[in-house]
């Protein structure tokens, strides 16, 4: 565990699962699907939105449409804390306030650099892409001009970020061994069903090999 | 079905064709994720996020914690709070980039949170924070003891401003996108549970519920 970079992402409840190493926040990043964007609003109040998210590097690339509210305060520099979490694994205990959850949380404060350059552009498209799919950004059509007049990218620098780490069994107290009650973890996953294809789709277009068999655990980048 | 009046930021403004306002589809998506995201305002005024398990009960989302936690005593004292519920059904693959996106549900919640000091309900409430995370597992697990009731805070947020975003289907794209040589159409995901593994200091005789080796989702 490295030291947190600031006083608030020092993680203070559970300091033990508090981890500010780049590998861990960045596979929290790259593995949870998609992030809450938090920011404050013209009045003062909180506001909270789900969003697919994209790492290069030490940069997070956030997308939204140019009409969005979020968006519109993001991009002219407004603080926003950004959030992530992968599920692992319920815990059941023994006892009910010892139940838990196996997990691995990012949390990520910083001020947004709307995205201007082509080039990065580009890549953050193909980022966010991939980031749903490996494989995809190699397929689907970038986007053109007339798409970024609707769509803003924004990036993010990942250096104010804590991870927080839960693994193990439960941690019932010595007391409540004896209890006759079933305690262990559960592992969940993210797995895909059969794909459709699209009503529309030309016949000769067939399943690309990137798209996972039914069954099988979502790849992540 | 309670249809709810949304409020300027409860109304769905992007895509005002996906938002969802009857309370029972707000709850199913309330109950069917496993957490939330829950946000406020700091000290310093600037915003905070953190992931937390939620429950419902009636009208009320219920969050809880470590009553030492400073999350729960800075919000308690019935600071504003956000809260993005999100479950994802589904990735849309359009033959663009840009048109590429998810079959998801979505809920947003505004309120004040207002601590839960009553005995009974935190009582009750314990039981469906338990059952929130595993359905079924309050009845096995030993409740909780006075002692441990006042080490944890539940503070619980009314579902009055809350709104849900709906969004299924097939890939929506422009007819002179059709011609692209590239897949389209939709992949399917759904949460599953692995093989339970039991505690290692687990007695030997002790089953696996059925609740834990059937293990679903409500809803899903």
């Amino acid at each position: 565990m490295t030291e947190a970079p600031s006083e608030r992402t020092r993680v203070h409840r559970h300091p033990e699962r508090g981890d500010h190493d780049p590998a861990t926040i960045h596979a929290v990043l790259d593995e949870a699907l998609l992030c809450t964007v938090s920011w404050v609003d013209e009045d003062g109040a909180p506001r909270a939105l789900p969003t697919i998210q994209a790492r290069i590097g030490d940069t997070l690339y956030l997308h939204g449409s140019r009409g969005a509210r979020a968006w519109k305060a993001a991009a002219v520099g407004t603080e926003v804390c950004v959030v992530a979490t992968v599920v692992d694994e319920l815990v059941l205990a023994r006892t009910s306030p010892a139940h838990s959850m196996n997990y691995r949380s990012v949390v990520l404060f910083g001020r947004g650099r709307e995205v201007t350059d082509h080039e990065e552009l580009s890549e953050a498209a193909k980022a966010i892409t991939r980031h749903v799919l490996p494989g995809r950004e190699l397929d689907a059509a970038e986007p053109d001009d007339g798409d970024w007049r609707q769509t803003l990218i924004l990036a993010l620098a990942i250096d104010e970020a804590s991870a927080k780490v839960r693994t193990g069994p439960p941690k019932d107290d010595d007391e409540d061994l004896a209890l006759d009650v079933w305690a262990g973890t559960l592992p969940l996953r993210t797995v895909v069903g059969p794909p459709s294809s699209s009503p529309d789709l030309r016949a000769s277009i067939a399943l690309p090999t990137y798209i996972p068999a039914s069954g099988e655990e979502l790849p992540r980048p | 079905m309670s249809r709810q009046a949304p409020t300027p930021r409860t109304r769905v403004r992007r895509l005002p064709e996906l938002g969802v306002y009857e309370r029972e589809r707000v709850n199913e998506i309330v109950d069917e994720a496993i957490y939330c995201h829950l946000s406020w305002v700091g000290d310093d005024g600037e915003p905070r996020v953190i992931p937390t398990i939620h429950t419902r009960l009636d009208d009320e989302l219920y969050v809880h914690g470590s009553a030492a936690s400073s999350t729960l005593r800075a919000i308690r004292t019935g600071l504003p709070v956000a809260i993005a519920i999100t479950l994802v059904d589904g990735i849309r693959f359009a033959r663009s980039m840009f048109e590429h996106s998810m079959n998801y549900r979505t809920v947003v919640v505004y309120g004040t949170a207002e601590e839960v000091t009553d005995r009974d309900e935190l009582v009750r409430v314990f039981d469906a924070i338990t059952d929130h995370v595993a359905p079924g597992r309050s009845a096995d697990a030993r409740p909780p003891t006075d002692a441990e009731l006042k080490q944890t805070t539940f503070v619980k947020i009314a579902l009055d401003e809350c709104s849900a975003k709906v969004s299924q289907g097939f890939p929506e794209e422009p007819d002179e996108d059709l011609a692209l040589d590239v897949w389209a159409g939709i992949l399917p995901l759904r949460t599953v549970a692995g093989e339970p593994i039991p505690d290692p200091l687990l007695a030997e005789r002790t089953s696996v519920p059925g609740y834990v080796s059937d293990y679903r989702r409500p809803g899903a």
